[in-house]
């Protein structure tokens, strides 16, 4: 009995002197040549599985994994409206094992507002920018308002207008709240639980006016009319349409859906993803993809927008603070 | 049309699909946790390849089998495997602990069959005209209609008034937890981040009804093993007399599901007890609801499927999905390049008429294989407490971890499962505080959003016929509740 303890305690020192030199090794290669990526990487959409961000990021992460020559696990992880899986990528080890793909909310807009436990700029480094849906100012086609500016008109000579918006702390919301201080417009917010309830809303008649995506068919059928888009460009589907800032106000509300890591994560590193995630994102694969989604391929390079999610989270700041007082 | 959309069904392809999906999709609705959305999401990336009808028909396949596999753990185990089922547990799994499992489980499958055949025959007929019917539903009708619906609850849900009411108000409060609708901002959170998604539904449901189970038999003292409960006749048969003796309740609860499918955002639970209400309020021998009646089973399950079709309604003919179900479906069919919305009937009639079609037909393969698992699962009732209890622990905590990966679910789930096993012990209902969990933010959302739109006033309400109009009927059911409690009173002197 004790013979057969010792033995197998004497297997047991060998196997964990085994173990730790393996481990040595492996700590050693890594921090010298361990080629990138040489395990899978986890990119985590911060929305449940199905909707529109985690199909196209799914789409993305296949085609980046031959260039990448690893998997590409997608992880969702919803929740608290993007924030609770930006918080927690903003705590992942920055080591290019772990992405985020997110959307312009929690990006810039809830940051802007109130306190998420993580900061936009110090915590992320954006790699690229690969979609956002264009949200448009719609009203329903037997209104009697034709341009922005008849509509802004009417708000401001005693009629109370109404738009809905995809919920409280939207993007769409704090730019026709800027709208409504500049014209001096009688702009009333109804939040609604995400873009397609506030679309019905419109389309019932409840409010006068509502700011969303995904609008392209009931327009083209002839049952809503856009007026703008709340973008900085005009949507391709739409080119007649102006934007928010060619109708003359000086407001925008950026639709993005970007890649972005952990602030910290090596240069090195930050290049092959970037290249690989790229050129994923100009393939025509994709690019077929997103068009079945009925979701625009926006390509921006990671300075780029980062310069916009900073311009942005000051402005929207800057209106959270005023709107306080 | 229809015929071409019939031959477009003629493909070994859809065959397997339809009996993959359905299949899979009672496995995974009977599993506590894992509800149809989580199924759907799953087999998505397996559909890119394929073409759309097997694709979609496989995913819709899913849908409905889920829904009926939750009511399989809901009448054996009376753990509900989905939120709606919770209701087809109450005389469900009554009838099971009787020997008669074999008969609800029957009863069960015939009702969810007639449910939502019923439903994809006005899916087919009225798809059109009845989404037009869903964008009338503003938030002023969406108000009136959540208090219609908290009031029949209280009302007919059986068991004492004030109980139900009680209970209504604590699942009311325990729905404000969480980020205020209107402003975005944190209430009761206590500065958890976690918190600020508010009390989940899914987990609070298995920590109410599965979790309080386990801690029911932990602490019930002396009985360490009860005789065996008797199968009964597995095959216990439930003749087409038997259900046509329910024709009324079947009819009036798939109406009832349909109808609140089409609405958005109120899901299948509510329809469940709604029916089971109404079921309860017209039966002749009230007294027996709970105790393991069978129009007590068909009802809700008649209901929640029903909403199947119902909620396909608008997500096709406007492209605006009704519940976290279909907007994962909007998803699949967009990737198929049938874009739901005002063009998908122009643009694509064969392969949506072919998709209705299917939707009734699923409910054969829905039958054979409901059929099959019967006669291995109703042998579960046998198992005895303590083998049995450990396992549901264990998948409690599974499921309520599963759906959003996160460990505070696990918390609020073993919360509710500590309140709940207090409230049952205390003899207090636990349905009403689940409706009013489900029922309490959609209403304050749309009393608000109604009261922003109307700039405070009460007007909203009354230009409305819709909301006048179910105001009215909320306030005749209770004065007809409380004179029916009258006369109870004098009969009883």
């Amino acid at each position: 009995m004790s013979y057969h303890q010792q033995g197998s305690d004497a297997l047991l020192v060998h196997r964990i002197t085994i173990a730790l030199a393996t481990a040595l090794l492996l700590v050693t290669t890594t921090a010298w040549s361990e080629p990138f990526p040489s395990r899978p990487v986890t990119l985590v959409v911060p929305y449940g599985a199905g909707g529109t961000t985690d199909i196209s990021a799914r789409q993305l992460a296949k085609l980046a994994e031959p260039i990448l020559g690893q998997p590409v696990v997608v992880e969702n992880h919803p929740g608290g409206g993007g924030i609770n899986a930006m918080r927690s990528v903003a705590r992942a080890t920055p080591d290019g094992y772990t992405l985020i793909a997110t959307t312009s909310s929690p990006s810039f807009v809830t940051p802007a507002l109130r306190d998420v436990g993580y900061d936009p700029i110090q915590d992320f480094l954006p790699l690229l920018n690969y979609s956002g849906p264009y949200h448009g100012v719609l009203i329903n086609a037997d209104s009697p308002y034709r341009t922005l500016d008849e509509l802004l008109e009417a708000a401001r000579n005693g009629t109370r207008l109404t738009y809905a918006t995809a919920g409280a702390l939207s993007g769409a919301r704090l730019s026709f709240t800027a709208l409504s201080r500049e014209t001096h417009a009688d702009l009333q917010h109804v939040p609604f639980d995400g873009a397609s309830s506030a679309t019905a809303a419109l389309l019932g008649h409840h409010v006068d006016i509502a700011l969303v995506p995904a609008y392209r068919d009931l327009v083209n059928d002839g049952r809503l009319r856009l007026l703008a888009v709340l973008d900085d460009e005009r949507d391709p589907d739409f080119p007649s349409i102006p934007t928010l800032a060619q109708s003359g106000h000086d407001i925008e509300f950026p639709s993005i859906v970007a890649l972005m890591a952990p602030r910290g994560t090596p240069a090195g590193r930050i290049d092959t993803l970037r290249d690989a995630f790229t050129q994923a994102a100009s393939s025509d694969a994709f690019a077929k993809v997103m068009k079945k989604l009925n979701q625009p391929v926006r390509l921006m390079s990671g300075e780029a927008l980062e310069a916009v999610i900073e311009k942005n989270l000051t402005d929207y700041r800057e209106l959270a603070s005023e709107l306080k007082r | 049309m229809l015929l071409d959309a019939f031959y477009a069904l003629l493909d070994v392809w859809v065959l397997i699909a339809a009996v993959v999906g359905v299949i899979a999709g009672i496995v995974i609705g009977a599993i506590p946790g894992l509800g149809p959305t989580m199924a759907i999401a799953l087999l998505i990336p397996v559909t890119f390849t394929m073409s759309p009808i097997p694709a979609l028909i496989l995913l819709l396949g899913v849908y409905q089998g889920a829904i009926f596999g939750g009511s399989i753990s809901a009448i054996l185990l009376n753990v509900p495997g989905t939120p709606s089922s919770a209701a087809t547990a109450l005389d469900g799994h009554a009838m099971a602990r009787r020997g008669k499992a074999g008969e609800a489980l029957r009863i069960a499958l015939y009702a969810s069959v007639f449910g939502n055949v019923f439903s994809c025959l006005v899916l087919m007929l009225l798809a059109q005209p009845l989404a037009s019917l869903a964008l009338d539903f503003g938030p002023a009708q969406m108000a009136a209609l959540m208090l219609f619906a908290l009031a029949i609850i209280v009302l007919f849900g059986g068991g004492s008034i004030l109980d139900s009411a009680l209970m209504t108000l604590v699942g009311i409060a325990a729905g404000i937890v969480g980020l205020d609708p209107i402003e975005g901002l944190p209430r009761f959170t206590f500065g958890s981040f976690a918190a600020e998604d508010g009390l989940q539904l899914i987990p609070v449901l298995i920590g109410l009804f599965a979790m309080s189970e386990v801690l029911l038999q932990a602490f019930g003292g002396h009985r360490q093993s009860r005789p065996p409960t008797k199968v009964g006749s597995v095959s216990g048969h439930v003749g087409i007399l038997a259900m046509w003796r329910m024709r009324v309740t079947l009819l009036v609860s798939s109406l009832i599901g349909t109808f609140v499918g089409i609405l958005p955002g109120i899901g299948s639970t509510v329809p469940a007890f709604v029916s089971y209400g109404f079921a309860r309020s017209r039966s002749r021998h009230k007294e027996t609801f709970g105790q393991g009646e069978p129009e007590g089973v068909a009802a809700p399950e008649a209901a929640n499927n029903a909403v199947t079709g119902g909620a396909l309604v608008p997500m096709l003919s406007l492209g605006i999905p009704g519940d976290a179900v279909t907007a994962v479906i909007l998803g699949a069919f967009m990737l198929q390049g049938l874009t739901p919305g005002p063009f998908l009937f122009q643009h694509h009639g064969v392969e949506v008429y072919a998709i209705f079609e299917a939707l009734i037909l699923l409910s054969i393969p829905c039958v054979l294989f409901g059929l099959m698992m019967f006669k291995g699962a109703v042998h579960v009732i046998k198992l005895q407490p303590r083998h049995l209890f450990p396992a549901i622990a264990i998948l409690a905590i599974f499921g309520a971890f599963s759906v959003n990966n996160s460990l505070f679910d696990v918390g609020v789930m073993l919360g509710a499962g500590v309140i709940g096993f207090l409230f049952r012990r205390c003899g207090f209902p636990l349905p009403p505080l689940l409706i009013g969990l489900i029922l309490g933010p959609p209403l304050e959302e749309s009393l608000r959003q109604a009261l922003l739109t109307s700039g405070g006033s009460v007007d909203i309400f009354l230009d409305s016929p819709i909301a006048l109009g179910l105001l009215g009927v909320t306030a005749l059911c209770a004065l007809g509740a409380s004179l029916q409690r009258l006369r109870h009173r004098r009969q009883g002197n």
